[in-house]
């Protein structure tokens, strides 16, 4: 029974695809792609393993002469410190993803329905936003001392939330998937907006979803500016945030050594190359996991319409 | 949709009262945000026209901007006063279109390429590992840049060594740089833009291929008359958008990957370099929000102008 | 919702801090510590009219907040905990540090939080970070300290500018937000500035050089082409900070932070000089520099990473680190072979390229301003000047706790707990008089550090920074021209006679001429009103 679909299977796939040296042809210009994208994180992963001493005598090399555990160890003796960073990016990733793809959802949806009254209005508000800001300064201000978002999980998450970028996709999405006659059925069929959207609209917008979540969750992850205005305390501070600080202080010792004396004698250790490597190793995995999670909807068989004939 | 609404009587109009009102209820946590994060700092868009001062009797930012002098466009000056203003806005736009164009006609071929990938194993391998470079910053990928380029320890510069050729001084030619950038850009942005036409295909409904096969259409007639038409809308909203960016160049592409390397700023210098360097040790907000504020104009126009285009020739496509 | 549990918090506290002063009081007071704060909590002021207490505590305790950078502090609880109650009978604040690091990231927030009017008390300030002392002031984020009409120097920080190295009080007269005048407190660290030849003289003996060979950097020539040959291809003998060799070179100093404006001065007796600044790279100084250098490049003594802002550093101290070097450049730090000769496992000698000189940008390498968003000016320069007077408090803050973060040796040296340093690391110059710290084991006593003080000696333009801000915009374009030629040119990684009429041309081409004159003209006004 079982291998009787898996043959049905294998020849229906076979029956709607390309001739085999096109896909021959496509194999080798999309997978020599991706493993030019994928070495280089290879290259990561060597150099977070190779000896500064290494380094320093013959730069980055896949063979590096010498290796060394350091960076790592370096790592596990502020483990308190990542482990902390790393908390603070799980929570606030996983929670602003979930809340930023809602608030997407349903705002463009509004968008999306062309007898809104209001579509025009809210369409030019959002992307209005998208153009024009009040400033570093102003929003500074705005959400540290107006709105408190400071020292807390609110000040990594609600920044955030909403981008008029991702809510033109995700309508563009619905535009292409969700077909007028479907709402306009299940209008006619007495369900409620909210329900329209949830049991009917949605299902068949996963594609969009998954993706619209893929992009807001490596937003959260790859933030660290946010962090830096908003957060003091060392125990929210993000991954990202530490990491850019170890580049940008190696950077500004040796711009600033020449300006004054002390700087260079007071300094610490100046983080290592290697260790830098070793953050990044550390920062790209969970995600690098979560990845095929959101893959399964955007990658899979052909969809069966919702709507028949 | 709308003749049923009009026929009926007064019931159906409480009904589209209703109907408005739950819409926006749907926006409303949007509207709300929008409104607290982007529309109230907005007073902070008159700093481009200000002095800026802390005003010392009693600092407050609002107070600050109000006892600031008003100096009209001169904050705007520098922009335009430089002998580079010619070349730093000519890198800007061309990058941006160049880059516009590259990466979308790579991106949907890409995605229609792996679509047609049977194994959907291999085609999620392949596509995971083109999302990589999108987790690597920039200063990241410029030490595997240098890894390769480094005049006295590069893997090149080793290569021409060992051939007997002349060493490229890679940091201070300007020549080589539009293609490394270019490559650099894709290769980082591609996974990413790639996703959205992956997604947008698989939410293709699966009768309009069988509809297609039946009618005798090979693969390639089907790309064309179903995949490509179903894209339309999507490539032309990320058209539009990133028109709507073409002033404002990718920072830490173009200072980090060359190592800000002076030699380099005929192919490399943009407008948001020169500023950073311009300002970082100024510390001149007035400045910095007047060069900010001008990228956005020329954004602003950019994309009303594209979508003006599009509303005529393809209305169900433009951005509003 | 924030208020009201501030309000509830607040009560909390007042309640607290109540209970435990009536527990206080139950115990024998030791005898030094007479003046303990009245019984009573309350922020009412007649309460200090408390029979049997002539404190002069203030009895409302409030929060200083401090911003920093060059720190390393990711928990400072137990630090801080100790220092509020230090406090609690001499000045009753609650300290609150905010730790920026080295990071661009962390001097962009600081000048971000300084322009938005944040809540925060206390800025560090100085002469090479973007929130610049000088220009900070006039642009009113700091108190004047020395206002005539409220004079609050006078009130809680008496005699402290008398305490310090009499240039550090002069350089802190800038021209602010309410006139000229002190807007910030300098701290008390190296005062000069001293550019020196970092000599490995392990090696440079090895060759039959002594320190006395190593005179005048013209002459380096010889030298550097004996140690490259006898180490071979891939070894850079100058390991230069080429715009610090430039700078030592020809004996002059910054102006401007960008470096594009020079003062030449006189390499015996710094004070001598004449007050005037020259366009650095319009000089036939640079020229002749330019030329020398290109020579030493040619040869294979400078590491073509030294050409590049973003590599030389790395490069640099790679090879300190290694002893991959004969000469380098350092501006010395007081006692720094201390440090490095052990560490790199090799003899090293500073060697002065001239006399060690005070400038503006030295004297005012580290300061901290009042905010003018600070609701309590007073409480903050109260603690400033305790923090500056007291050892006991300065060695909290900078140290840590003994028993915890660093042990003592001897009555005046300590030895650092590396765990805890992990944690609790400050940048002990950017914070107060440093000569009060005990010394950590291996330093160089204190006594070199006064006497490199006391051997600079000030520039006849000292007390001197320059505005940009009435030629920003060609300032601006100027930065950018200065990027595109000078580090390569320095380091000689490109060919002067080639590249130095371009980059002169195009230096001229976006003003820097007027630039030139604006310094000149701003040098004259400042020194008629010495």
């Amino acid at each position: 029974m079982y291998r009787n679909t898996m043959a049905i299977k294998k020849k229906s796939a076979r029956l709607g695809a390309v001739s085999v040296p096109a896909e021959i042809l496509f194999h080798i210009i999309i997978g020599g792609f991706g493993l030019m994208c994928f070495i280089p994180f290879i290259f990561t992963i060597i150099i977070s393993f190779t000896s500064e001493k290494s380094i320093a005598v013959n730069g980055f090399s896949f063979f590096p002469e010498e290796w060394s555990l350091n960076a790592y160890k370096y790592l596990f003796e502020r483990a308190r410190q990542v482990a902390f960073s790393t908390v603070s990016s799980v929570i606030s990733t996983s929670v602003g993803t979930v809340f930023s793809v809602l608030i997407c959802v349903l705002y463009s949806y509004a968008m999306f329905r062309k007898d809104y009254k209001l579509r025009q209005f809210i369409t030019f508000f959002s992307f209005f936003t998208m153009m024009f800001g009040g400033g570093l300064t102003a929003t500074y201000m705005v959400s540290k001392n107006l709105l408190g978002l400071y020292n807390n999980y609110w000040a990594l998450i609600v920044p955030l939330l909403v981008n008029p970028f991702n809510f033109i996709i995700m309508r563009t999405f619905y535009q292409s998937s969700v077909p007028d006659a479907l709402i306009e059925s299940a209008f006619i069929d007495g369900s409620g907006e909210y329900r329209t959207l949830f049991q009917i609209v949605l299902p068949i917008s996963l594609p969009g979803i998954a993706t619209i979540a893929l992009f807001n969750m490596i937003a959260y992850w790859n933030e660290w500016f946010i962090g830096m205005l908003y957060i003091d305390k060392s125990k929210l501070m993000p991954l990202q945030l530490l990491l850019v600080k170890m580049q940008q202080e190696a950077e500004f010792v040796a711009q600033n050594s020449g300006k004054i004396g002390s700087i260079s004698a007071h300094m610490g250790p100046v983080p290592t190359e290697s260790l830098r490597m070793a953050l990044v190793v550390i920062i790209v995995i969970p995600i690098a996991f979560a990845y095929p999670f959101f893959q399964r909807y955007i990658i899979s068989g052909l969809t069966i319409g919702a709507v028949k004939g | 949709m709308s003749r049923a609404l009009t026929t009926k009587g007064p019931s159906i109009k409480i009904k589209s009262t209703k109907k408005t009102l739950l819409l926006t209820s749907m926006a409303l946590p949007g509207i709300v945000w929008l409104f607290l994060f982007r529309y109230l700092p907005m007073f902070g868009i008159i700093l481009s026209f200000k002095d800026y001062r802390i005003y010392y009797q009693k600092p407050s930012l609002i107070n600050n901007i109000i006892h600031s002098e008003w100096v009209g466009l001169k904050n705007f000056r520098f922009l335009f006063v430089t002998t580079d203003a010619w070349i730093m806005v000519r890198n800007t736009i061309g990058y941006n279109a160049l880059w516009i164009v590259l990466s979308l006609v790579i991106s949907v071929s890409f995605a229609i390429m792996l679509n047609e990938i049977t194994s959907k194993f291999i085609a999620k391998t392949y596509q995971t590992m083109m999302f990589f470079p999108y987790f690597l910053s920039w200063v990241v990928v410029s030490y595997f840049v240098f890894a390769f380029l480094s005049q006295d320890k590069g893997l090149i510069s080793h290569m021409q060594q060992n051939a007997g050729v002349p060493v490229t001084e890679w940091y201070h030619d300007p020549k080589p740089w539009p293609y490394i950038l270019t490559i650099a850009y894709l290769w980082k942005n591609l996974g990413y833009a790639c996703v959205l036409y992956l997604a947008a295909i698989t939410g293709i409904d699966a009768s309009q291929y069988e509809a297609a096969r039946i009618d005798g259409a090979n693969k390639w007639q089907q790309v064309i008359y179903v995949t490509l038409p179903h894209l339309k809308t999507m490539i032309i909203i990320i058209f539009i958008m990133n028109v709507g960016k073409i002033f404002n160049a990718d920072f830490g592409l173009f200072y980090s990957v060359p190592m800000d390397s002076g030699p380099l700023f005929p192919a490399t210098q943009v407008v948001d370099t020169y500023v950073y360097r311009a300002l970082r040790n100024m510390g001149e907000i007035g400045m910095s929000s007047a060069a900010g504020l001008f990228q956005n104009v020329v954004g602003f126009i950019c994309i009303m102008v594209a979508n003006t285009i599009t509303r005529k020739v393809s209305p169900e496509s433009s951005l509003f | 919702m924030m208020s009201k549990t501030k309000r509830v918090l607040a009560l909390v506290l007042t309640v607290l801090m109540a209970i435990s002063m009536l527990a206080a009081c139950g115990e024998p007071q030791p005898s030094s510590t007479s003046t303990t704060p009245s019984t009573s909590a309350s922020a009412s002021p007649s309460s200090s009219a408390d029979p049997g207490t002539t404190s002069n505590v203030p009895a409302e305790k409030v929060t200083i907040k401090w911003m920093v950078i060059g720190s390393n502090v990711t928990d400072d609880s137990d630090v801080m905990a100790a220092i509020e109650e230090y406090l609690a009978d001499k000045i009753n604040i609650k300290l609150e540090m905010i730790w920026g690091t080295w990071a661009a990231a962390d001097s962009e927030r600081l000048l971000t939080s300084l322009n938005a009017g944040d809540p925060i008390d206390i800025y560090f300030t100085c002469s090479w970070t973007p929130n610049e002392y000088s220009a900070m002031a006039r642009r009113g984020a700091f108190v004047r300290l020395d206002d005539p009409n409220n004079n609050l120097l006078e009130k809680y920080a008496p005699g402290l500018f008398e305490s310090l190295h009499p240039d550090l009080a002069r350089a802190a007269v800038t021209d602010g937000a309410a006139g000229k005048g002190i807007y910030a407190i300098p701290t008390y660290k190296e005062v000069g500035q001293q550019y020196t030849w970092d000599l490995n003289m392990t090696l440079l003996k090895k060759y039959g050089f002594t320190v006395d060979d190593i005179t005048n950097y013209y002459e380096f020539g010889p030298i550097l082409e004996k140690v490259k040959q006898g180490e071979g291809k891939d070894f850079y003998p100058l390991n230069a900070e080429p715009f610090v060799m430039e700078r030592m070179a020809n004996s002059n100093d910054l102006v401007d932070a960008e470096s594009l404006l020079a003062f030449y001065f006189d390499p015996v007796d710094p004070s001598k000089s004449e007050a005037v600044i020259k366009a650095r790279y319009l000089t036939p100084e640079f020229e002749k520099y330019c030329k020398k250098t290109r020579e030493y490049f040619l040869a294979g003594y400078i590491n073509p990473a030294a050409a590049n802002g973003q590599t030389m550093g790395p490069a640099r101290t790679a090879a300190q680190d290694a002893a991959a070097y004969a000469i380098g450049t350092e501006v010395y730090y007081p006692g720094y072979e201390y440090q490095t000769g052990p560490k790199r496992g090799i003899e090293v000698v500073y060697k002065p390229a001239q006399a060690g000189i005070i400038s503006t940008t030295s004297a005012r390498g580290s300061m901290n301003g009042i905010s003018t968003a600070s609701k309590n000016p007073d409480r903050a320069l109260q603690f400033l000047y305790l923090l500056n007077t007291d050892p006991k408090l300065f060695t909290m803050l900078g140290y840590g706790l003994e028993g915890v973060h660093y042990a003592k040796f001897s009555d005046d040296e300590v030895i650092r707990n590396p765990e805890a340093q992990a944690v609790y690391n400050p940048w002990l110059a950017g914070l107060g008089k440093l000569t009060q710290l005990p010394r950590i084991k291996g330093q160089a006593p204190w006594s070199v550090f006064e006497d490199f003080n006391k051997a600079c000696k000030g520039t006849p333009i000292l007390g001197f920074a320059f505005d940009t801000t009435p030629v920003k915009d060609q300032y601006a374009a100027l930065v950018n021209v200065r990027k595109e030629f000078a580090d390569a040119l320095t380091a000689g990684a490109v060919d002067p006679d080639t590249e130095l009429p371009k980059f002169i041309e195009k230096l001229k081409a976006n003003g820097m001429e007027e630039v030139l004159a604006e310094a000149n003209r701003q040098l004259e006004e400042w020194k008629a009103a010495q």
